[in-house]
């Protein structure tokens, strides 16, 4: 019997539910579904407590909040854009090895990206950060009115990034793609450049279209709320049915980027001089040739940065850089370490090398890839933020070191306790399941944040001494973490285990 | 079947020169046995084929053999090195996974730099590296990661790697799976030149026929427990495929 295909207006939805019926059906355990229920709970805190802080609503710095907001809601689609176009499109709701058997469209993965953009720390950072600017803004009188807008805002900004991530990454998969996008990115960049150099950035923002998004947070229900939630509305719609047809135009070129490094020849290198020295070296090539890992790392060393030198932010605030960055680069492979070698685990557990050193060896070449992206973020945030005193330098170097071993300690143990055996290849994969990814991210922004408050307080008090007093118990803490790591991964069993889980 | 067919071979003479011994294996993960006793021995100089069904305990036993999988009862030694000596049974043996064995974005070449250096090689053996290489028609691509391998390629070059520092034994897990007739012919001559040089081969395959080529000694597992070894000419030919079926499904 052939099948003949029907194009069918909802199949897309309904394949989406089968996908997603499948996918949870191989989750190991619930803990997933709980962490779905939280985050749903938290934007739901994140929305309305706000309204009830005293001075919410009120003149003062409620207004201020909002006049800042329309700044924010562009901020907001600008940086969902940006984080779509570095994950070639958004994350897979199936792995693509695993979803080649079943014919599942690109509508269908279109629709899929869509739904786990919000499982992503830093979308879900900024919208909780425009919900609780919104309820703080507005105060209680017209909160569910001004949070309708806020909610379809960031569904339409999600909706159009994915759009235009579509489009860059049809573009980048075409003949000279990358070179194409390449210079359009760094075109951006010099032309962010000079906005901010002449100072046209405040006049140019408030000529933004999203200041009518504020007028309808403050003016409540009426015509224009109407008016503006239908534009808002369309746009949502508009983009999750248009996006359709660059996530077919991309699905249908071949990945560039995955073809060049797998084609191309890499000579060969003089001997390394120790076992420690050789072990690092194929590390290394599994971080540097996985196209996922140079994108991740070119956009976090670059992205943060830059925000913060177009916003100058003073060395004292720019403590809080390193966590940020730092966890977002473990997040791209730090937490699932050993699928690095994929099913080279194998031949790899074979050699005859004592686990201790392969394991200091992986442990470098993650700190090394965190701490790099960690110093490049930080030397473009430096330009135009003047000298530094003695004592933001020793604050912003314990951020760094105790930050570093906080994230790289939590990433090899996850690593060991929770193998996932993935491929890395496509610019769309990630080191685990997407709800994982949230609940890694989630304790990950939380301590290095922290972390980064901490530092930032000590920076202004001036003190450096203190700063290295309080650095001392973080670190020897953090360590612990490291430590366990090591032994439970120098268990033979437990190793076992976790070689099989990767290259299966 | 005649009892001639299967008459088991001589033990005493597997037991003299033998290089890996097997007694009482059990391997569980979790709930899951997946060897159950199993008894083996493989000589040196020999080829030992383990046959059996999906599932029988062949790539676990394997697994056991070349240091990776901690046994859960019974004794395994490996040249002489008992398995809780992982680093002493790494050293002696040359393992080709089952499955992959490949890191994806490496090359061919930082494989073999990797194996030699931490195989403590010495000079010369870059010679080597560049022989075997093209003998398995490899060396055009030496230089290009092995993510983009096809699979035939990839087994290829995981028996490259398993047999490249000449080791006491050579566990070769599915060798053949996928791998094209020139590849086959380059496998079979690593085989025999490594029994030649004394080494103990222990080869996994469901080709049957392959494994009648190259090996001297069959071994049937059934259930996570192993038969008696015999000749492996007795599962030759069609008569020798029709005695075959039955050690897989006998109970």
């Amino acid at each position: 019997m052939t099948a003949t295909r029907r194009r069918r207006p909802f199949g897309p939805v309904r394949d989406l539910g089968y996908v997603l019926q499948f996918r949870l059906a191989t989750a190991r355990n619930h803990r997933g579904r709980w962490a779905v229920v939280a985050m749903l709970t938290l934007s739901a805190l994140v929305a309305v407590l706000p309204a009830y802080i005293p001075g919410a609503g009120q003149e003062g710095a409620a207004v201020d909040t909002l006049i800042l907001l329309s700044s924010g809601y562009v901020a907001f689609l600008v940086l969902v854009s940006i984080s779509a176009i570095s994950s070639g499109g958004g994350r897979e709701l199936i792995p693509r090895d695993q979803a080649a058997p079943f014919p599942i469209s690109p509508a269908t993965d279109h629709l899929g990206a869509l739904l786990l953009a919000p499982l992503n720390i830093a979308w879900l950072m900024q919208a909780w950060l425009l919900l609780g600017a919104t309820a703080f803004g507005v105060g209680t009188q017209y909160l569910f009115w001004a949070q309708c807008v806020c909610v379809l805002w960031i569904l339409a900004a999600t909706a159009i990034g994915q759009a235009v991530a579509w489009t860059v990454e049809a573009v980048r998969r075409g003949p000279a793609g990358v070179a194409l996008v390449r210079s359009v990115g760094v075109a951006a960049l010099a032309s962010a450049a000079v906005i901010w150099a002449t100072g046209n950035i405040s006049t140019l923002l408030d000529r933004s279209p999203s200041v009518w998004l504020v007028v309808a947070l403050i003016v409540g229900p009426g015509k224009i709320w109407v008016n503006v939630v239908l534009a808002v509305l369309s746009m949502a719609v508009l983009a999750t049915v248009v996006g359709i047809w660059p996530a077919r135009w991309a699905a249908s070129r071949m990945p560039r980027d995955e073809q060049r490094l797998e084609s191309g020849s890499h000579p060969p290198r003089a001997e390394p001089r120790s076992d420690l020295a050789a072990l690092v070296r194929v590390d290394r090539t599994s971080v540097w040739r996985a196209v996922p890992m140079r994108r991740g790392a070119a956009m976090l060393a670059l992205a943060p940065g830059v925000i913060a030198a177009a916003g100058r932010i003073g060395w004292d605030s720019m403590t809080v850089l390193p966590g940020l960055v730092i966890s977002g680069a473990v997040l791209l492979f730090g937490v699932n370490v050993w699928s690095l070698d994929g099913r080279g685990a194998l031949w790899r557990a074979n050699l005859p090398v004592s686990p201790g050193l392969v394991f200091t060896a992986r442990c470098w070449v993650l700190t090394e890839f965190v701490v790099l992206a960690a110093l490049v973020s930080l030397a473009v945030a430096a330009v135009g933020a003047g000298v530094p005193t003695g004592g933001e330098v020793v604050a912003l170097a314990c951020t760094l070191v105790v930050v570093t071993t906080q994230a790289v300690g939590s990433g090899m143990l996850w690593s060991v306790r929770n193998p996932h055996a993935v491929d890395l290849r496509s610019a769309r994969a990630t080191p685990a399941p997407p709800v994982t990814m949230v609940g890694y991210s989630a304790r990950l922004a939380v301590v290095t944040t922290l972390t980064g408050v901490l530092f930032a307080g000590l920076a202004r008090f001036g003190a450096w001494e203190l700063s290295l007093a309080c650095a001392t118990p973080l670190l020897l803490f953090a360590l612990r973490r490291l430590v366990r790591a090591r032994a439970e991964w120098l268990d033979s069993d437990r190793r076992a285990q976790v070689i099989a889980t990767v290259a299966a | 079947m005649t009892s001639e067919d299967t008459a088991p071979v001589a033990l005493s003479t597997l037991r003299a020169n033998a290089a890996v011994t097997v007694r009482g294996l059990v391997v569980r993960f979790g709930e899951v046995e997946a060897v159950a006793g199993i008894d083996l021995t493989a000589g040196s100089g020999l080829a030992t084929a383990l046959l059996g069904r999906n599932g029988a305990g062949k790539s676990t036993t394997m697994r056991v053999l070349a240091g990776l999988v901690p046994p859960t009862a019974g004794e395994v030694t490996v040249a002489g090195h008992p398995v809780a000596d992982a680093i002493g049974v790494r050293r002696a043996t040359g393992y080709c996974p089952d499955i992959g064995g490949l890191v994806p974005r490496a090359t061919p070449w930082e494989h073999l730099q990797l194996a030699a250096r931490l195989r403590r090689l010495g000079r010369g053996w870059e010679g080597r590296a560049r022989d075997l290489l093209e003998r398995f028609e490899l060396g055009s691509v030496s230089h290009r990661v092995t993510g983009g391998f096809s699979h035939g390629m990839g087994r290829r070059m995981s028996v490259l790697l398993a047999a490249f520092h000449e080791p006491q034994v050579l566990l070769l897990d599915e060798p053949f799976d996928g791998v094209d007739p020139v590849g086959v012919d380059a496998t079979m001559t690593t085989i025999a030149e490594a029994t030649g040089r004394g080494t103990c081969v222990v080869l996994s395959t469901h080709l049957r026929e392959l494994a009648v080529q190259a090996c001297d000694v069959a071994v049937v597992l059934r259930g996570g427990a192993a038969a008696e070894p015999m000749a492996v000419a007795a599962l030759s030919g069609s008569e020798g495929a029709e005695n075959y079926r039955r050690l897989l499904t006998a109970t």
